[in-house]
């Protein structure tokens, strides 16, 4: 992580027409990929939990809900950076660019996902349902895929890096952006460690009790 | 199997239309926006894109309030489990889908020519328009009938049907407002894919549903 | 529905609800003609262990199997089991011919609900809707929804609830007069109901 944000200050040269800002890129990418990284764990172990797969310490529907509180705050923090970004390269915060529009999307999904965990109130039917849902929310993304490029023309700017690398990234910059993927990828093996470790302790703190009473 | 879906609709077409309290609802909901909108617009006709828009919203809005009720009601009636130890859980699902999908058409039918009396609307592609209205109906009644289970599960709770199913039915919305749009706009530029990807949506959405509604209903 | 020979077994049935562990280690054997009653006090966890052995609950360690012939799949177990509780509602909008209607499946029914209708002293209000119903009709006919298919196991909570006399003697008289053809288990704590039954177990 330090290592991040010196190279992200000091090492990489800014972008020929963006700018000191265009150094938001190290930090926006990284977040916006663990996102998306904490979307697709999530639905993963939903389905693992649905199909029976059994796990000691912590079921899966469990895990799956903290990848997606994981997810749900790098969701907003891109949503943040990104807008940034946007008021500085293009005018304004938001204009419903399909990349704009995805993470919104899937910020809603979030949403919904986390009301219908409150609303449950039972453990078990709680993982249940919550798996259910963020599966039945997840294959419909594809849909988005295919439509939200048929509708709105995108002023973002990663197909063009992905299209053409060197014209806007220089190796410096690139290594930079690597080195923040991964570590903000780390970043959330960690947290995501963290919370399921918490769990497992609080499990185990309530059977002590329930055997001492 | 086939005997069960009967078996199960004939009953949730008669529990429902004794007490007709959804479907009261959906339309009154449905009666009181497009005349309140009327009301507003003093006359003035809307623009196509806009006549679309509202249009949806109120399709939309008017399902929400009563799609859910068929499992809502064997919750709160408390007759879920008996349905449970009657019924296989597919069964039980393809019934309350095809119920769902008649609801549906009911509310369209009485919905759509409402609006287009009041809001001055004139189609250009009838066919097209029909076809639009059709497809989001499908649509929204096929992915949401799972989501009805789901709310029915967590009590039921006002609001919450509306927001999970509002993600997932986000592309049906976005669809069928900009065909709805082009088909009073003009005619002869009907783009049929639209109607092809609503379809496929609706299908593919209840061959999820399928396979995942027994998660949902068992405990 | 058939007359095979039908086991139920359940081994170390355990179930807990959040810290609260209400089941522990529960065995229980039957086969066709064999009943049992269980018993104890309220919430010592009668209701939750006959829905284990109903399948509309899962247990939280331990196994139930259904045979006949052969092992029956967990989902087809409804097709063989009646099973009436304090959780079972019928429908308030239909009538009692309605609801059975709907109950049953398989050709022959209809015969059977004019018996058990007759039987339960229900014939004259077969065409009321259920909302108008007393609560003590509601259990008769609630019994009448669990045997209308004639299935080869039983599994009755608290049977005798809010029954007058009258009710009580008819339930029993019919569990005596199929008990030999059936697996009979009975939550119950009327000691009568409990003499019906073969064998008992004790939770609490």
């Amino acid at each position: 992580m330090p290592l991040t944000i010196v190279m992200a200050f000091l090492w990489a040269p800014p972008a020929a027409l963006l700018g000191d800002a265009s150094r938001i890129l190290y930090f926006h990418v990284p977040i916006a990929w663990v996102s998306f990284l904490a979307f697709v764990v999530s639905g993963i172990l939903s389905i693992l939990h649905l199909s029976g797969v059994k796990k000691q310490n912590g079921g899966l529907d469990e895990k799956a809900y903290h990848s997606a509180a994981i997810g749900f705050t790098f969701t907003i923090m891109t949503v943040i950076t990104g807008s940034i970004w946007a008021r500085i390269s293009w005018g304004t915060f938001w204009n419903w660019d399909p990349r704009e529009t995805s993470i919104v999307i899937i910020l809603l999904i979030y949403i919904a996902y986390f009301s219908l965990q409150g609303a449950l109130t039972d453990n078990e039917k709680r993982g249940r349902i919550g798996s259910t849902y963020l599966i039945l929310a997840m294959v419909t993304l594809p849909f988005f895929v295919f439509l939200v490029p048929r509708l709105y023309p995108s002023l973002h700017p990663d197909p063009i890096i992905n299209a053409d690398k060197k014209i806007y990234l220089d190796d410096h910059m690139k290594l930079t952006l690597i080195v923040g993927i991964l570590s903000f990828s780390i970043l959330y093996c960690y947290l995501f460690d963290l919370m399921n470790r918490i769990l497992v302790i609080r499990k185990k703190i309530e059977e002590y009790r329930e055997t001492s009473n | 199997m086939v005997r069960d879906i009967i078996r199960n609709l004939r009953k949730d077409f008669r529990v429902e239309f004794r007490s007709r309290f959804a479907l009261n609802v959906s339309i009154a909901f449905a009666v009181i926006t497009t005349t309140a909108l009327s009301l507003a617009a003093g006359g003035v006709p809307f623009s196509p894109r806009v006549q679309s828009m509202l249009l949806w919203l109120i399709i939309f809005f008017s399902a929400m309030n009563g799609l859910s009720h068929i499992f809502v009601r064997e919750e709160d009636q408390g007759t879920s489990l008996f349905l449970r130890i009657t019924a296989s859980a597919d069964s039980i699902f393809a019934s309350k889908l095809i119920y769902n999908l008649a609801f549906m058409a009911i509310v369209l039918c009485v919905v759509t020519p409402l609006f287009m009396f009041f809001m001055q609307v004139t189609v250009r592609d009838a066919v097209y328009f029909a076809g639009s209205v059709a497809g989001g109906g499908l649509s929204i009644a096929a992915s949401t009938t799972i989501m009805a289970a789901m709310v029915a599960k967590a009590g039921g709770k006002g609001s919450l049907f509306t927001i999970i199913s509002f993600p997932v039915l986000l592309p049906v919305l976005w669809l069928s407002i900009l065909s709805t749009a082009s088909s009073i706009e003009s005619a002869g530029h009907a783009d049929y894919g639209t109607l092809i990807f609503l379809l496929a949506f609706s299908g593919f959405i209840t061959a999820i549903s399928f396979l995942l509604f027994r998660y949902v209903w068992q405990d | 529905m058939d007359t095979d020979h039908y086991t139920l077994v359940a081994r170390d049935i355990s179930k807990s609800f959040g810290r609260n562990r209400l089941l522990r280690n529960i065995n229980i054997a039957l086969s066709t003609g064999e009943s049992l009653a269980v018993t104890g006090p309220n919430g010592s966890g009668k209701s939750t262990l006959l829905m284990i052995l109903a399948g509309l609950l899962k247990q939280g360690a331990g196994s139930v199997t259904h045979a006949a012939s052969g092992e029956i799949h967990r989902d087809d177990w409804l097709a063989h089991i009646g099973y009436t509780g304090p959780l079972i509602n019928a429908y308030d909008e239909l009538t009692a011919v309605e609801n059975i209607m709907f109950a049953r499946h398989g050709a022959g029914a209809c015969a059977r609900m004019e018996a058990l209708l007759e039987r339960f002293r229900l014939a004259e209000h077969r065409d009321k809707k259920i909302k108008h119903y007393s609560s003590g009709m509601k259990q008769r006919l609630k019994i009448i929804l669990s045997i209308i298919n004639d299935p080869p196991v039983l599994i009755l909570d608290e049977p005798g609830t809010n029954l007058d006399a009258e009710g009580k003697d008819l339930v029993r008289s019919y569990i005596d007069s199929v008990r030999s053809k059936k697996i009979i288990i009975i939550a119950t704590n009327d000691p009568d109901e409990e003499t019906l039954c073969t064998g008992g177990i004790r939770l609490g």
